[in-house]
């Protein structure tokens, strides 16, 4: 376990001490605090917190869809502040255009940048199969069921071929047993790629299950509390969740994350008039 | 298991007896068509019972009436006339309503500037406005195009307006996060999302064209439905006056119609969310 996020090997992303600051009905809060991370290409990074830590502004950061107030993303050493083909995003919420189908979808990333209609296709193509789609091309997003749709989610993203790729609660909204075959199903398709990874979740299991490193943020304003190993061999099947050092990583990190809902419902907001947060 | 329960699905519909299953599917239809007929056999005992006849002409009537009018021509010229000023006043209102309401939508500045007089004017009973346009256009048909423009062009406006802004921010963000500019947006965003608006607000247009064409030959025409019904009337030919109103509630239903359809290809995920 170390405290902050330095690996020896070369770095793929490199976030540099973020902070973000917003004002809502007049009055400011912080919702990122000196925020650092270095990321080694092809690895696998979850991102946990309690809720409203700022995990999802981070993300949006990372991918230049918002502005930090202080501090700079570096992607293979140049800074980045707008969103870019190096980076992709999947969505936490159902993102797909409902009025194209999904192979209309896929494509769409390879469409904006102008690229031959035959080479989307056939790309397009190669990730609808990698996601387990074939077939369903012609299929409007609404024929749909939750875990395809997050599927066509995921392929659209890669279609591109980001080497970083952002995923916000990309399972939140599925049943249990949809979302484990969906993080079985994830890890395959990263063990093809191998892209860099940096998975936001509130599942503790789906964190350690999916990551190399986990980040634990604090409660608002959100900072970097820890960052922990998973030292678990790959490839891993669902059965590593039974194993003792699995559910030992998962306690280790639900107890860090008890102590910020617990500090975060004690202390009053510095920002304002003596409001008691109310966390998760 | 998908399959075994569809398969079972169609065993359960092929032991049904082809008469009943055709019932079971036309059944909304059948209750439909039946409605008309009782409405038109009371309307048809009325008409003949002589009680009213400056309301009801017996529908025996308005169809004699109606082959008598088309065999002479007259019928087609005057059904011509009106589609004419339809077509035209509808198809200025739907190409200009929509670039308005694309402008309202994307500039903050054209929305001030213009949204009072779009409030304005559509609260306010346009039709009143009418015999204004027959003393400005003259008595044929562009008058009656200029009543259709203003009538139809509102509910254009406003839908696109209202369906470019109301486009879920989800898909602005998930366009900006694959670098899409500004432009592709705007094409492959906003305007496929507002898409359903904007022929809804092509449906509503075309109803309150057809009574712009109608009013506007009420007030000042040579010929045209409106004018066939007006003067029909005012010379008690109501079998005549009938055969206007119905060819014109035929158009309004055909219209709305095609244009159910074209949505409908345009906006299959929208059927799936009104169900």
């Amino acid at each position: 376990m170390s405290t902050n996020g330095y690996v020896a090997t070369p770095t793929k992303l490199e976030l540099k001490d973020i902070s973000m600051l917003f004002s809502r009905r007049g009055r400011r809060f912080e919702a990122l605090r000196d925020v650092s991370l270095q990321v080694a290409p092809g690895q696998f990074i979850s991102i946990v917190g309690a809720s409203g830590c700022g995990k999802t502004t981070l993300l949006r950061i990372v991918d230049g869809l918002s502005k930090p107030t202080r501090g700079e993303v570096w992607v293979d050493g140049r800074a980045v502040d707008r969103p870019g083909p190096d980076r992709g995003f999947v969505f936490q919420h159902d993102a797909l255009f409902p009025w194209r189908t999904v192979l209309d979808n896929v494509i769409f990333g390879l469409e904006v940048q102008g690229r031959p209609k035959r080479e989307a296709r056939e790309r397009a193509d190669v990730l609808v199969r990698l996601v387990g789609l074939t077939g369903f091309e012609q299929h409007f997003p609404h024929e749909l069921s939750g875990g395809m749709r997050q599927r066509a989610n995921l392929a659209r993203a890669l279609t591109i071929d980001p080497d970083v790729l952002l995923m916000d609660e990309p399972f939140a909204s599925l049943d249990a047993q949809t979302r484990e075959i969906m993080q079985a199903e994830l890890l395959r398709i990263w063990r093809s790629n191998r892209k860099t990874v940096l998975f936001v979740t509130h599942q503790i299991d789906e964190a350690v299950y999916l990551a190399d490193r986990v980040v634990v943020m604090t409660s608002r304003p959100g900072q970097v509390k820890a960052v922990l190993d998973v030292d678990i061999p790959r490839p891993r099947d669902l059965s590593v969740k039974r194993t003792p050092r699995f559910l030992e990583l998962v306690d280790a990190i639900w107890k860090m994350i008890e102590e910020e809902v617990k500090a975060a419902l004690h202390i009053t907001n510095t920002d304002g008039p003596s409001v008691h947060q109310v966390m998760m | 298991m998908a399959n075994v329960a569809l398969g079972l699905e169609l065993d359960l519909q092929r032991r049904e007896p082809l008469v009943l299953r055709w019932y079971r599917a036309h059944l909304s239809t059948l209750r439909g068509l039946l409605s008309l007929l009782l409405v038109g056999l009371l309307w048809e005992i009325a008409g003949r019972s002589g009680q009213w006849p400056l309301i009801l002409a017996p529908i025996s009537d308005i169809w004699a009436k109606f082959l008598q009018l088309a065999a002479s021509g007259e019928l087609q010229r005057h059904i011509l006339v009106s589609l004419n000023e339809f077509f035209v006043g509808f198809a200025i209102a739907a190409v200009f309503g929509i670039f308005l309401g694309i402008a309202i939508a994307s500039s903050d500045a054209v929305n001030d500037v213009v949204d009072p007089w779009v409030s304005a004017v559509y609260a306010t009973p346009t039709v009143a406005l009418a015999p204004l346009f027959i003393f400005v256009f003259g008595i044929d048909a562009a008058s009656k195009m200029a009543v259709v423009f203003l009538l139809a062009v509102f509910p254009v406006v406003i839908n696109t307006a209202t369906g470019i802004r109301s486009t879920d921010q989800v898909y602005i963000e998930a366009a900006r996060s694959f670098s899409a500019s500004r432009g592709q947006i705007f094409t492959k965003v906003l305007i496929p999302s507002a898409l359903p608006f904007i022929v809804a607000g092509l449906r509503l247009g075309i109803g309150r064209g057809l009574v712009g064409v109608v009013v506007g030959e009420f007030i000042g025409a040579r010929a045209g439905l409106g004018y066939l019904i007006f003067r029909s009337s005012q010379a008690f030919q109501i079998d005549a006056m009938w055969v206007g109103v119905f060819l014109l509630a035929g158009t309004g239903v055909l219209a709305v119609i095609i244009l159910q359809r074209v949505e409908r290809r345009l906006a299959p995920w929208r059927q799936f969310q009104l169900k």
